[in-house]
C-alpha cells in the first residue's frame, strides 16, 4: 500500500466514493443476497452445504463451549476410571471381549453426546471465565492416560493424530500414543482402502464430527473435531502440523521410511509435546493460522527503522534472517539478498522458539523453514532480550555461533541505545489500534498520523449524530482485522468490552474463520464484499485487490453506518500504516 | 511421545477363513472395534500389550480376511509388519497346505528388507477338537514344514484353552528384538552454501 496516493484510488469497487450517498450503499449491499436473514433458516446442520456458504445456523447454541479442552457431558462423571476404565500400563486386562455400550471412539455414535447439556467442567487448567488472558492455558500434553476407551477421550471436542503410513502412531493431541495403535490402524486402513480405490479420501462426516485427512507422503494427519469449523480451516490445521513437524525434522524424514517401512518416527520427537500443543493453541486464537499473513508490533516509524538498519547490517555478513519480534509480533525482520520468509515459516519458527525452553537455556538449534527448503537444516541462533522480546538470526553455516553472538551484542547495543526497546516494552503495554479510538472524521489527512492520538470528542463539528449501540466504537465497532495483501500483513484491534473474556474473543476468532472460508470458498467464491447478522454479531467482510477488512459490530448496528465505518476504519489504518506495518519488506512471490 | 522402553510392533494375522483365528484372537487380546470392519475394509484392529523382559510391547494386530476381493490392499495392510502369524486348522489338511500360499504372497506384498530372516510364527489351532480324533495335520508334519522355511516357531493353540497363545505373543516380541534395527543416527542435509541455499519454491504437497 503506497502512503502518497488518495484513498479512492486503492479501494477498489469505489466503496468510499458510495460514502456521499447512502441510498448506493445501501443498494450495493441489497445486491448481495448472500447471507440475509431470511436465508439463513435454509442452512441446517448436516445438510452439508454450511461450508459452502458458510453461513451460520440460527439454531447455533450460544452455550456451546469453544474451549476444545473442555469436556461435554451428560450426566456422566468425566473420569476415566468410571466403568471402562482406562487400563494401567501393564496392559489391558484381557477378556474383555467387545467394547464397551457407550463406544464413544466410534465414529457416528455421538448420539450420546448431548450439545444441549454442556457443563463446563475445570480440569488442570481449565479457563473458565477468564477475563482477556492466555496465561492460564497450560501448556504441554494433558490426559495423557487416555485411549480410546475412555470416555473422556471420546468427548473431546479437537482431536490430532499423526501417524505412519504402515498404521502405527507418532503422535496424538490427547491420550497415549500407544494404547492409540488400535484406532490409528483403522485411520490408515480407511486411508489406504480408499487409495486401493484410486481415490483419495479427504473428509468424513459423521453426526456432528468431521474427520479430516492429510497425506504427506509417508505421514498422515488426522483431525476428529466437532468444533463445526470450516473443512478449509481444518485442512490448513493440519497442514501446519505438518510443517511444524518439518521444522522440527526436516523432509528428509520420508528417505527413513522408504529405507525401513518399519521406521519408528516417535523418538525423534521427543521433548516436543509442548511444542505442538502450543501450536494446536494458536489455532483458536491467531488469526495468522487463516490469513497466512504476519502482524507487527506497532512502533513509531523511526523506531522501526533503526531496529531495520542494524539487522540489515547484521544481514549483510552471513545471515540469511534476521528477526526482531516480540511473543507473536514482528518488530523487524531482515533476509539477506532479498530472501523472503513465509508468513507460515515465520509462524511456525515464533511457535518454537516460544513454546520450548530449549532457546531460553541453549542458543543455538537447527530448525528447518518449510517453505524456503523443506529438506534442509538451517542453524537458528535466538536470544530473548527480555522476557517477549527475542532476536532470531538464522544461518545455514553450522559453525557461526560466535559470529552470531558478537552480531547480537551489536544489536542488542544499538536497540538499547537508540530506545527501542523500552518502546517496544511501552507499545506492548499499550500500543494497538482500538475501536474506541476511531478518528471521527473519515476525511484524508495528508503527512503522517499517530495512533492513540486521536479521541472520540461530542463537540467535534463533523461528528455524525449516530446512536451508540451498545458498548464499543463507533457504530457498535466491536473489533476488526485489516491486512494487507500485498505486505503480507494484518493489523488486527485490541480486544475491549464487550469482548473482554477468552470465550468471547475465540467465538469472535471462530466467526472470522468461518467468514474468511466463505469469501474465499471455490466453489461459490471469492467475493467481494459480505454482510452478515445473526445473534452474535454484524460482520462486514470487504475484498479489494490490496486489502481484505473484518469487522464485527454488535448485532443491532445499522447497516449503513456500520459500512460507513468500515471506511473510516481502512482509512485510519492507511493514516497509521507507517506505525502498524513493517514497511519495505520483501514481498512474497509464493 | 512414547519412551524408548516401549516398542509398537505390527502384527499380521493370516490365514484361511474358518481356522478359527478370529476366535483365538478375540479371547486373548483387546478387541476395540467389532467386527464389522472385516467385512467392508478386510481387517479387524486389535491391540495386546505384552512385557517381556523389562521391555513392553504393544502388538498392533490386523487380523485380515481372506477374501480375494482385499488381496490387492495387501500392499498397503502388511507395511512395515513387524512379524506374521500362520494360522491353520488342524483338523483342515487344506488350511495346512495354503500356510505356503499364505506365507509366499505376504513376502511379495510386503517385501521385507530380508525375506530370509522375516519373523513368522505358525500357530496349529483347534487342537482340542473331537479329543483330537479329526486331527489331520500332525504336530511332526506341521514342524517339519516350519523348519524347512527357516526355523518357524510353531505353537499349538486352542480357543478353549488357548496359554499357547501368551507364548506365541512372546516369541513375537522375543524375535522382534533379536531383528531390532541399530539406531540410526537422524543425519538430513543443511543447505549447501556455494549453490545459494535455494531449494525450488514448496508449492504445497510434495508428496
Amino acid at each position: 500500500m503506497s502512503s502518497d496516493s488518495s484513498p479512492s484510488s486503492s479501494i477498489s469497487d469505489g466503496l468510499a466514493d458510495l460514502n456521499s450517498d447512502p441510498q448506493l450503499v445501501d443498494k450495493r449491499f441489497d445486491l448481495l443476497s448472500l447471507n440475509e436473514p431470511t436465508e439463513l433458516e435454509r442452512n441446517h446442520p448436516g445438510n452439508g452445504n454450511e461450508i459452502a456458504d458458510g453461513s451460520l445456523s440460527p439454531e447455533r447454541n450460544n452455550n456451546v463451549a469453544e474451549d476444545e479442552d473442555r469436556l461435554r457431558v451428560g450426566d456422566q462423571r468425566i473420569s476415566g476410571e468410571e466403568g471402562l476404565s482406562s487400563p494401567s500400563s501393564s496392559g489391558y486386562a484381557g477378556g474383555r471381549g467387545s467394547s464397551s455400550v457407550t463406544g464413544p471412539s466410534r465414529i457416528g455414535e455421538t448420539g450420546e453426546i448431548d450439545d444441549n447439556e454442556i457443563q463446563k467442567l475445570r480440569n488442570d487448567g481449565s479457563l473458565g471465565g477468564i477475563t482477556g488472558s492466555y496465561a492460564s492455558w497450560v501448556p504441554g500434553k494433558r490426559h495423557v492416560d487416555e485411549d480410546d476407551a475412555s470416555i473422556s477421550w471420546g468427548k473431546r471436542k479437537k482431536h490430532f493424530f499423526i501417524l505412519s503410513n504402515s498404521g502405527k502412531p507418532i503422535y496424538s493431541r490427547y491420550g497415549d500414543e500407544h494404547k492409540l495403535a488400535g484406532f490409528t490402524e483403522t485411520l490408515q486402513a480407511i486411508i489406504s482402502f480408499v487409495e486401493n480405490g484410486g481415490d483419495h479420501v479427504k473428509l468424513v462426516k459423521a453426526g456432528n464430527h468431521q474427520v479430516v485427512f492429510l497425506v504427506k507422503g509417508p505421514i498422515y494427519i488426522v483431525c476428529i473435531s466437532c468444533t463445526e469449523e470450516p473443512l478449509e480451516s481444518l485442512k490448513g490445521q493440519l497442514e501446519f502440523i505438518y510443517g511444524q513437524l518439518i521444522l522440527i525434522l526436516t523432509k528428509s524424514i520420508n528417505r527413513c521410511f522408504e529405507k525401513n517401512p518399519k521406521f519408528d518416527m516417535t523418538p525423534l520427537l521427543g521433548g516436543t509435546d509442548v511444542i505442538f500443543s502450543s501450536l494446536f493453541h494458536l489455532f483458536s486464537w491467531n488469526p495468522a493460522t487463516f490469513l497466512h499473513a504476519y502482524t507487527c508490533l506497532p512502533l513509531a516509524y523511526a523506531s522501526r527503522q533503526a531496529a531495520g538498519a542494524i539487522l540489515q547490517d547484521v544481514a549483510n555478513f552471513g545471515v540469511l534472517f534476521a528477526i526482531l519480534m516480540c511473543k507473536h509480533k514482528v518488530i523487524s525482520l531482515v533476509g539477506a539478498q532479498k530472501a523472503s520468509l513465509h508468513p507460515d515459516d515465520m509462524l511456525l519458527l515464533s511457535n518454537f522458539v516460544l513454546s520450548s525452553e530449549s532457546f531460553r537455556t541453549s542458543e543455538s538449534l537447527p530448525i528447518c523453514l518449510p517453505r524456503y527448503n523443506p529438506m534442509a537444516f538451517l542453524y537458528a541462533y535466538v536470544h530473548f532480550l527480555d522476557v517477549n522480546t527475542y532476536l532470531m538470526l538464522l544461518t545455514t553455516s553450522s559453525d557461526a555461533f560466535y559470529h552470531l553472538k558478537e552480531c547480537r551484542i551489536r544489536i542488542e547495543v544499538v536497540l538499547l541505545n537508540s530506545n527501542v526497546l523500552s518502546e517496544v516494552q511501552r507499545s506492548m503495554i499499550d500500543g494497538g489500534m482500538r475501536v474506541v479510538d476511531l478518528p471521527v472524521d473519515s476525511l484524508p489527512r495528508s503527512g503522517s498520523s499517530h495512533l492513540g492520538k486521536q479521541r472520540l470528542t461530542s463537540d467535534s463539528p463533523e461528528m455524525p449524530r449516530e446512536s451508540f449501540v451498545g458498548i464499543g466504537g463507533p457504530a457498535g465497532l466491536w473489533h476488526f482485522i485489516y491486512r494487507s495483501i500485498y505486505l503480507d500483513q494484518y493489523v488486527s484491534s485490541e480486544f475491549s468490552p464487550p469482548l473482554n473474556s477468552l470465550r468471547q474473543q475465540k467465538r469472535l476468532y471462530r466467526a472470522y474463520q468461518r467468514l474468511y472460508a466463505s469469501m474465499h470458498d471455490k466453489g461459490i467464491g471469492p467475493h467481494k464484499t459480505q454482510f452478515r447478522r445473526d445473534e452474535n454479531y454484524v460482520l462486514l467482510c470487504w475484498v479489494t485487490q490490496d486489502f481484505e477488512f473484518y469487522a464485527a459490530f454488535d448485532p443491532l448496528a445499522d447497516k449503513a453506518l456500520a459500512i460507513k465505518t468500515c471506511n473510516r476504519v481502512c482509512q485510519w489504518v492507511k493514516d497509521v500504516e507507517n506505525e502498524i506495518f513493517l514497511q519495505g519488506a520483501s514481498p512474497f512471490s509464493w | 511421545m512414547a519412551s524408548r522402553r516401549r516398542m509398537l510392533l505390527k502384527v499380521i494375522i493370516l490365514g484361511d477363513s474358518g481356522v478359527g483365528k478370529t476366535s483365538l484372537m478375540n479371547q486373548y487380546v483387546n478387541r476395540k472395534f467389532s467386527n464389522q470392519y472385516k467385512a467392508t475394509i478386510g481387517a479387524d484392529f486389535l491391540t495386546k500389550e505384552v512385557q517381556f523382559e523389562d521391555r513392553l510391547f504393544t502388538l498392533q494386530i490386523w487380523d485380515t480376511a481372506g477374501q480375494e476381493r482385499f488381496q490387492s490392499l495387501g500392499v498397503a495392510f502388511y507395511r512395515g509388519a513387524d512379524c506374521c502369524v500362520l494360522v491353520h486348522d488342524v483338523n483342515v489338511m487344506k488350511s495346512f497346505d495354503n500356510l505356503n500360499n499364505w506365507r509366499e504372497e505376504f513376502l511379495i506384498q510386503a517385501s521385507p528388507s530380508d525375506p530370509e530372516n522375516f519373523p513368522f510364527v505358525v500357530l496349529g489351532n483347534k487342537v482340542d477338537v473331537d479329543g483330537g480324533n479329526s486331527r489331520v495335520v500332525s504336530e511332526k508334519k506341521a514342524k517339519a514344514w516350519c523348519a524347512s522355511k527357516g526355523d518357524i516357531p510353531y505353537f499349538e493353540t486352542s480357543a478353549k484353552e488357548g496359554f499357547n497363545v501368551d507364548a506365541a505373543f512372546e516369541c513375537i516380541a522375543k524375535n522382534a528384538l533379536k531383528n531390532e534395527p541399530e539406531e540410526e543416527i537422524y543425519l538430513p542435509e543443511t543447505i549447501d552454501v556455494a549453490s545459494g541455499g535455494r531449494a525450488q519454491r514448496s508449492t504445497g504437497c510434495e508428496c
